[in-house]
């Protein structure tokens, strides 16, 4: 009890003061916690405000971050070949860094990483896992983390999951993400060997496969939107209910997800769906999706911005801007980026939130990548989410949505398979997506065309020897 | 007629309270961790280390008594009595009525102290009020390890620790007497204990505190039954033999014939075998949670037993 309290200490110093953590003793805090639950079934109160920063006010979460951003750009400026030189080319100062002053700072850009990779690599830190990423758009990116950095993301995601009751060690996590993101993969099992629970990692397989190893087995599941779309559809088509499943939680992490997907996950396979925005660059700042759709964003580990897609400045509430993410020393050291532009579009809400995150600063969710927005005029820019919420709304459920949209005359015009717009007149397709805000004439495609029209990551198939499964199916 | 320097007196008199503190004592101890949930940290449950740094202070504090002057080792004392009785009382009536309860308490104790030693009759009314306190102290501070996950493992192995050194510092280097009798006529004496005529006996805190520990524990893990024994256990062997010895010998009658006795020595073995028995017969012990989702089962024996009892 008494160590445990140390350890608190030590964890808080860290965050206060942005030294490093101690990556045994933050380990160690996580076994504290789960003997803590083993004992008493539950942590005692108040167990949250040990690892979120709980800011009394707008003053001081400005504070945190101008203090955080200054410790961060100081570091970057000694160590980071990189940053050294942009911040000489720009005149930036690191020492008197702050919000304000950062906002004079270009950001860093995915080419920026991409053309220069080892200048990001930190003076003295010690690479030791590479992660690529696995979007679906253009070539893999590789981010080098050091075993520092996962250990110290893997405690704080083992104790937030502990905190929340999202993991606990009677947990088996099945996680359907890419083998090749290895960092998400890594983390997961770290996070589950913390709190004692299973791992078990599938990747992206076959899904019947998915589905044999998820009945009646996992209670928590990682997974990709458009995989979860995949699942749902297989499970329906094999009479499979909540009944059959175990699972207690669902996390689906990047791309899209429907509220249509959403909602038949949750009556299919029996859990709610949690929608998190996460990214490789960035690890390990996050975003999460509260009950009213919002993105909360995560002001303890990173700086979050929303710059304006047309203005390049602070998103005006209302307004579509790119999320523009800063990871904190001494979350991220090896391979850091400041003002990363993850091109990920959002909405900057019109207002005050009043969800239950109301606390926590929030935005729409991601709409979709900035180089996918469709500008029909230029008062109309249409997102991704609208598009793929329209096209899964389809009565045929044509799962994970396939479609190619562009401007034509001044209206919208959608490429869709035929099996997606079985059952509905060429009339009561433009309803259907008139309906959804969306002027949009459709161009009906034959099915053999829909994998290309639209790349998810459910595409990214690993085979095996065992099952031979058309894929795209 | 006996003359009062008879071993017969103060026998009886040691026996009589240290049976009456021990029994007092576990069954408020019980009573509490029955009726009164104490607040815990948000992380943390009592392990193996906390019992390293609670012998820690153990044998850290009589050094402490033994070199600090009175007056700030009185301050020290009533901030511990204070504290033990605040964190004690505040959530069964609330932290108003809890601080004004302790102010007087405390301030009646130091003013008895001071005040009224002079006859018998007042050194018997400053003990029933010192006992209180004391009782209260060890009530409070049993149901707070307990309560925080103290476990019956945790507590044997602390008895028998405890055992060794206090047969060591009764016989082989006095420190117990010597504080004992340093305490004895002043606030704050961290022992339960009572006068007749020139008689003071005395069973201290600590001990009162490890069969109050040693009882709860034993509820907690194993059920009422379980606890019936570790009271038997702690009345005979932590109250009862101690008490009796100096009939046998009067190695444990000092110069002021008040009667020093290494209770723990006796209690700790005993404590230690009951529980290694009671893991044997009903195995792995009680979870807190375990104990407040089933608060009067007895834990049944083990399976295996279990189909051989009739
Ligand atoms: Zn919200």
């Amino acid at each position: 009890m008494l160590e445990t309290g140390v350890r608190q200490l030590r964890m808080a110093l860290s965050m206060v003061w942005g030294r490093p953590f101690h990556t045994d003793s933050l380990t160690r805090l996580v076994a504290d916690a789960v003997a803590t639950i083993d004992e008493f079934g539950e942590l005692g109160l108040e167990a949250r405000e040990v690892i979120e920063t709980p800011f009394a006010d707008d003053a001081d979460r400005v504070d945190h971050a101008d203090r955080s951003l200054r410790r961060t750009a100081r570091r970057l400026a000694e160590l980071s070949p990189f940053y050294a030189e942009w911040f000489a080319a720009h005149g930036f100062q690191a020492r008197t860094a702050d919000a304000t002053t950062l906002l004079g700072l270009p950001v860093t850009t995915k080419d920026h990483l991409m053309s220069r990779p080892r200048d990001f690599v930190c003076r003295g830190s010690q690479p030791h896992l590479a992660t690529r990423t696995t979007g679906t758009t253009g070539r893999a990116l590789e981010v080098w983390l050091s075993r520092y950095e996962l250990e110290v993301a893997a405690a704080l995601g083992a104790l937030s999951a502990v905190l929340h009751d999202e993991l606990h060690g009677g947990d088996l996590m099945q996680v359907h993400v890419s083998s090749r993101a290895t960092a998400a993969v890594q983390l997961s099992a770290m996070t589950c060997r913390l709190v004692g629970a299973r791992c078990r990692v599938l990747g992206i397989i076959a899904v019947d496969d998915a589905l044999d190893a998820l009945a009646g087995s996992a209670t928590t599941m990682s997974v990709n939107a458009s995989y979860l779309a995949e699942l749902v559809v297989a499970a329906q088509r094999r009479g499979l209910g909540p009944a059959d499943f175990r699972l207690r939680r669902i996390d689906c992490v990047s791309e899209i997800l429907s509220p249509a997907v959403r909602a038949a996950a949750e009556q299919v396979l029996g859990a709610p769906v949690s929608d998190n925005f996460g990214m490789t660059e960035v690890i390990p700042v996050t975003g999460t999706s509260c009950s009213a759709g919002h993105l909360h964003h995560d002001l303890t580990m990173g700086h979050v911005e929303v710059l304006g897609l047309r203005s390049g400045v602070a998103a005006m509430p209302g307004e579509l801007g790119t999320l523009v993410v800063t990871p904190y020393f001494p979350y991220r050291e090896c391979m850091p980026v400041l003002r990363y532009d993850t091109r990920d579009v959002v909405r900057q809400l019109p207002g005050p939130v009043d969800c239950e995150q109301a606390g926590i600063p929030a935005t729409s969710a991601v709409l979709g990548k900035a180089t996918q927005l469709i500008e029909v005029t230029p008062e109309r820019v249409i997102t991704p989410r609208e598009l793929v919420e329209a096209v899964e709304d389809l009565p045929s459920r044509p799962w994970p949505a396939r479609f190619h949209a562009e401007p034509e005359d001044g209206r919208l015009r959608i490429d869709l398979p035929a099996g997606a717009v079985a059952g509905l007149s060429n009339a009561g397709l433009t309803d259907h997506f008139a309906e959804r805000g969306l002027d949009a004439q459709v161009r009906v495609l034959e099915d053999h065309r829909a994998p290309g029209l639209r790349r998810v990551r459910s595409d990214l198939r690993e085979l095996s020897f065992a099952a031979a499964e058309p894929v795209g199916a | 007629m006996s003359t009062p320097t008879s071993a017969t007196l103060p026998t009886l008199l040691a026996l009589c309270v240290a049976i009456t503190g021990t029994l007092i004592t576990i069954a408020l101890c019980v009573l509490y961790l029955r009726r009164v949930r104490m607040d815990r940290p948000a992380i943390g449950t009592f392990n193996g280390s906390d019992i390293v740094v609670l012998f820690g202070f153990i044998v850290a504090l009589p050094l402490f008594y033994l070199i600090l002057p009175l007056t700030p080792l009185l301050v020290a004392l009533g901030l511990t009595f204070t504290s033990a009785l605040v964190i004690g009382l505040r959530p069964m009536i609330g932290p108003t009525a809890t601080w004004i309860v302790v102010g007087i308490v405390i301030a009646a104790n130091i003013w008895m102290g001071r005040t009224m030693l002079g006859t018998v009759v007042g050194w018997q009314l400053f003990w029933i009020e010192n006992d209180i306190l004391v009782v209260c102290a060890a009530v409070t501070t049993a149901n707070l390890y307990v309560q925080g996950g103290m476990r019956l493992r945790h507590v044997a192995w602390f008895g028998l620790i405890l055992a060794v050194y206090d047969a060591i510092f009764t016989f082989v280097w006095p420190v117990t007497n010597t504080l004992a009798q340093r305490f004895i006529g002043w606030p704050f004496d961290p022992s339960v204990g009572f006068r007749i005529g020139i008689y003071n006996a005395t069973i201290g805190l600590g001990d009162l505190l490890v069969y109050g520990l040693f009882v709860i524990a034993a509820l907690k893990a194993y059920g009422p039954r379980a606890a019936r024994g570790a009271t038997i256990i702690a009345v005979l062997c932590g109250a009862v033999v101690p008490a009796l010895l100096p009939v046998l010998t009067d190695v444990f009658i000092d110069a002021r014939t008040d009667v020093i006795v290494p209770a723990q020595a006796a209690f700790g073995p005993a404590a230690f075998l009951y529980y290694r028995w009671l893991r044997r017969t009903y195995g792995a012990e009680r979870t807190m949670a375990g104990f407040l989702g089933e608060l009067d089962v007895d834990r049944p024996s083990t399976p295996a037993l279990a189909a051989s009892v009739p």
